[in-house]
């Protein structure tokens, strides 16, 4: 090999690295088990991930109903206490200890916050102030504080409210 | 909490509640704020610029990481900044779908999105332990490279 060729050679080792590099860069894997068993439970969105929990709105039988999935165990808990039949789920969060849910949901006309805690099988509304239409929900991963999102006069805002 | 007279929407806190990611209309555009609490003093991010609208944002534990929808033109991808490293992942799915909205484990290890495709929404969960180190409660706080106050 000539010198002129050998350095042709080097350059183009050179260049391998970065194009490597950006073929072998790490991806996002799917988690086909879990994944294929929230496939077959039916279409769902606005999920909510905290910990080992996830925190989803699936549809079923035509109604929309919020679901609490044990990731570890790979299987929806039950949530006495929270559903009922004739509310629509619009905005769910969870802690990461799947202890503590936030739910935006309308019912009987109307749209309202609440808190449910599994451990106690209890839900408490949330009262905004002042008054407002929610519509999104947050909750730290700790659990200690939820921020909504809240239409007041045709304007949406931000409020964040300190969970006793 | 007020950001002059605009909208403010689609909240959400780090886990330890010190960073708040709010989406507000910027130059008519959607992007994501992001602000230490309680100060409310604004964090600068690194990529988002010229990626709006944003969406959906999520943070870790220390808000380290924060990822949302963003529009790379016409396509609307996922995206984590890490606001340690500068580092902008981005979250290929397969087949493509849309993504509608998307939440962050708070440790970084998992990502749930939702999305549309083939007349049905979904939701899927991705492993990131190869992309991302840990973001744990008893990890120091990320500080940014610089901060911005807030405009009225």
């Amino acid at each position: 090999m000539t010198r002129r060729g050998s350095g042709l050679t080097m350059a183009l080792l050179s260049l391998l690295p970065p194009l490597l590099g950006g073929c072998l860069a790490p991806l996002p894997q799917p988690l086909v088990g879990l994944n294929q068993r929230l496939e077959a439970a039916g279409p769902a969105r606005a999920p909510s991930l905290a910990g080992d929990w996830l925190a989803l709105i699936v549809s079923k039988d035509g109604r929309d109903r919020v679901q609490l999935v044990d990731l570890r165990r790979q299987r929806p808990v039950p949530l006495p206490g929270l559903e009922r039949p004739d509310a629509q789920p619009l905005s769910v969060a969870v802690d990461a200890r799947g202890e503590r849910l936030a739910l935006v949901r309308q019912l009987e006309g109307r749209t309202e916050l609440v808190l449910y805690r599994r451990s106690l099988m209890a839900l408490q509304p949330v009262p905004l102030q002042p008054p407002g239409v929610p519509r999104r929900v947050a909750l730290r991963a700790d659990g200690r504080e939820l921020a909504v999102e809240v239409s007041r006069q045709g304007q949406w805002q931000v409020d964040l409210i300190a969970v006793p | 909490m007020g950001w002059g007279s605009s909208d403010r929407q689609d909240p959400a806190l780090s886990g330890n509640g010190r960073v708040l990611a709010s989406v507000v209309r910027r130059d008519g555009r959607d992007t994501v704020l992001l602000q230490e609490q309680p100060s409310g003093k604004l964090l600068p991010l690194r990529h988002l610029g010229r990626l709006q609208p944003h969406s959906s944002p999520s943070l870790s534990w220390n808000g380290r990481y924060l990822a949302l929808l963003v529009q790379r033109g016409p396509e609307r991808q996922a995206v984590i900044e890490d606001r340690a490293t500068g580092r902008l992942h981005r979250l290929p799915l397969p087949g493509s779908p849309v993504p509608e909205s998307l939440s962050l484990a708070a440790d970084g290890r998992r990502i749930a999105i939702a999305t549309e495709g083939e007349g049905r929404s979904r939701v899927q969960l991705y492993d990131l332990t190869a992309l991302l180190e840990p973001d744990l409660p008893a990890g120091l706080p990320v500080t940014g490279a610089g901060t911005e106050d807030a405009r009225p």
